[in-house]
């Protein structure tokens, strides 16, 4: 069976663990538990006639002292880059990432997930991100890992770019 | 070579594998695993099955083989066994080593003081939009309150321009309206708008060296519009611009006004008036009445009040009926004799109670205070003003005097 690496990325605190575990276990939980290093969750899914498992590593968010690694995305396929639709400086730290997975990786495809899209009174980031993340984005989609909107949208749209 | 003595090496290597959980696996260039060993239960990874693909079964090591960088650490990796290990990846000959070293109370640790750490910084944040939100509102509010100031200026600055050209426009009316007189018979007034302008107008003059005529008319509504027309009316009698109507002859004038001031072209605006020709010679007074309150004739000395008498007439407002004709009375005034003329707004009074004043009363107050040797005029409006409780009147107060 087809198996493909696909990383989650962004700013800590944006939601990568429970958007992974709203699509993996279909579960949400309000309470905010930190992710120290790695965590891999495996989930198969079907792209037209191909079925494909997806292995996705949900790595630990990026702050001011730790930068992701991204050695990790060493063989990965593709990755979300998570933000926290509440948190316009979430953004900035997602287009930093990319400018880094793309200079050290190359031009792998990604989706860029605006997160948290229940809490709509509390947005605060424009609809139309940088054109930089615009270009380059496999699809650009509002989720909720609370509500699930646009999650399984989401993993459908990376997986029909990475699968041949 | 830290060259250590085989007590100390062999001491710390028990102390590894004693703290640490050591296990390995061994995949070789085909990616398949070819040997394990060590302590794999501890990190859940039971049932690998050797000479089988390596990635199927460690999901962890998809995409990373064959190794681009050796060693390859993965810190603090979640285990299928709930465990966290700090996975090395070591190359040789082909071949690629995976050495597990436990981190689960490291990454406790970690995941204790990351988590206050974070849950500081959100907090942080969260207050930082808060305030930025707030600086955000206060920056509107501030504007808003310029532009109100800025509009409240400009309000009082068009106030101060319409209040001034109101004043020019009292002065105006004030200006054609007549003095007071004393030779051969006295006529003195009362005007008092209820606001800047009156509907209300009054006047009169010598039509020639026999015949003196006056009159009091009274415009619907109050204000510039009514003021406008009151005016218009009075020029009108003032120069004699009546067509076809002797102006010694009322029931012709009001007639005539009728024809010249028909409401479908005042702006829905008609009038009441009281029109009177007086003849000194004769001492006869011959008026005319459209829908105006009735004079009053007090005969006789005042000190002793004398006999009030009504003049009263029967005709429609000027401008209602196309048609309309007006009827002339005709009276003798005998010396001593004061005839008054005044509009609705000298007698209809509201009391603070909402009752209102009798006519009766203000016939009264007229005659009081020629018996008290004061002046009549100013005493009406003095009492209206206390009826009404307030120096401001809701109609205008227009009222003529004239003394034979």
């Amino acid at each position: 069976m087809l198996q493909k690496k696909v990383c989650v990325l962004g700013s800590f605190g944006v939601g990568k663990t429970s958007l992974v575990r709203r699509y993996v276990e279909s579960i949400f939980s309000d309470a905010y538990l930190t992710t120290v290093g790695v965590k891999i969750d495996k989930k198969t899914l079907t792209v037209g006639a191909e079925t494909v498992t997806i292995i996705l590593w949900d790595i630990a968010g990026e702050d001011e002292i730790t930068p992701i690694r991204t050695s990790y995305l060493r063989g990965a396929a593709g990755y979300f880059l998570v933000v926290d639709g509440t948190r316009a400086e979430t953004l900035e730290v997602a287009r930093s990432i990319h400018t880094r997975v793309a200079l050290e990786i190359g031009p792998i495809p990604f989706v860029l997930l605006l997160n948290k899209a229940d809490m709509q009174e509390s947005w605060d980031i424009s609809d139309q991100p940088a054109s930089a993340l615009e270009n380059g984005a496999a699809a650009i989609l509002r989720t909720s890992a609370k509500t699930g909107e646009g999650v399984e949208e989401a993993f459908q749209k990376l997986a029909q770019r990475i699968v041949p | 070579m830290l060259n250590l003595p085989p007590r100390i090496s062999d001491w710390l290597l028990q102390l590894v594998r004693s703290q640490f959980a050591v296990a390995f696996l061994l995949v070789d260039g085909e990616q398949i695993l070819v040997s394990t060993g060590g302590d794999l239960e501890n990190y859940g990874l039971t049932g690998l099955h050797h000479r089988q693909p390596a990635c199927g079964q460690l999901s962890f090591l998809e995409g990373l083989l064959p190794l681009e960088e050796s060693p390859f650490l993965i810190r603090s990796l979640g285990m299928p066994g709930g465990r966290s290990a700090d996975v090395h990846l070591l190359a040789e000959e082909g071949s690629t080593w995976v050495v597990l070293l436990d981190s689960t109370t490291d990454h406790d640790k970690t995941q204790k003081m990351q988590q206050k750490a974070y849950d500081m910084t959100l907090l942080s944040q969260r207050e930082a939009r808060l305030i930025a939100k707030l600086e955000a509102a206060h920056a509107d509010l501030t504007s808003a309150h310029r532009e109100l100031a800025e509009s409240r200026e400009a309000l009082q600055r068009t106030h101060d321009r319409m209040q001034k050209e109101l004043r020019d426009a009292e002065r105006y009316v004030r200006a054609i309206l007549p003095a007071p007189m004393t030779e051969p018979f006295a006529v003195d007034w009362l005007y008092v708008p209820s606001t800047e302008l009156a509907g209300d107008s009054l006047g009169y003059h010598w039509i020639d060296s026999e015949h003196f005529a006056l009159y009091l008319l009274d415009v619907s509504g109050h204000g510039v519009g009514s003021a406008l027309l009151s005016v218009a009316v009075s020029q009108t009698l003032r120069s004699g611009a009546l067509r076809d109507a002797d102006l010694r002859l009322p029931e012709e004038v009001l007639g005539s006004l009728n024809q010249t001031y028909q409401m479908e072209l005042q702006n829905n605006l008609y009038f009441t008036i009281w029109y009177g020709v007086y003849h000194p010679s004769s001492g006869r007074l011959r008026y005319s009445c459209a829908g105006h309150p009735s004079a009053i004739l007090f005969s006789g000395s005042s000190e002793k009040n004398g006999v009030s008498t009504s003049l009263p007439g029967a005709g429609v407002p000027v401008g209602m009926l196309p048609n309309a004709s007006y009827d002339r009375e005709e009276c003798t005034l005998t010396p001593p004799a004061r005839l008054f003329l005044f509009s609705d707004g000298v007698f209809e009074i509201s009391r603070p109670d909402g009752s209102m004043l009798e006519f009766a009363d203000f016939e009264e107050a007229l005659a009081r205070a020629a018996s008290n040797r004061k002046t009549e005029l100013d005493e009406v409006l003095r009492m209206a003003r206390a009826v009404h409780g307030n120096s401001i009147l809701e109609d205008d107060f227009s009222i003529i005097k004239m003394t034979i």
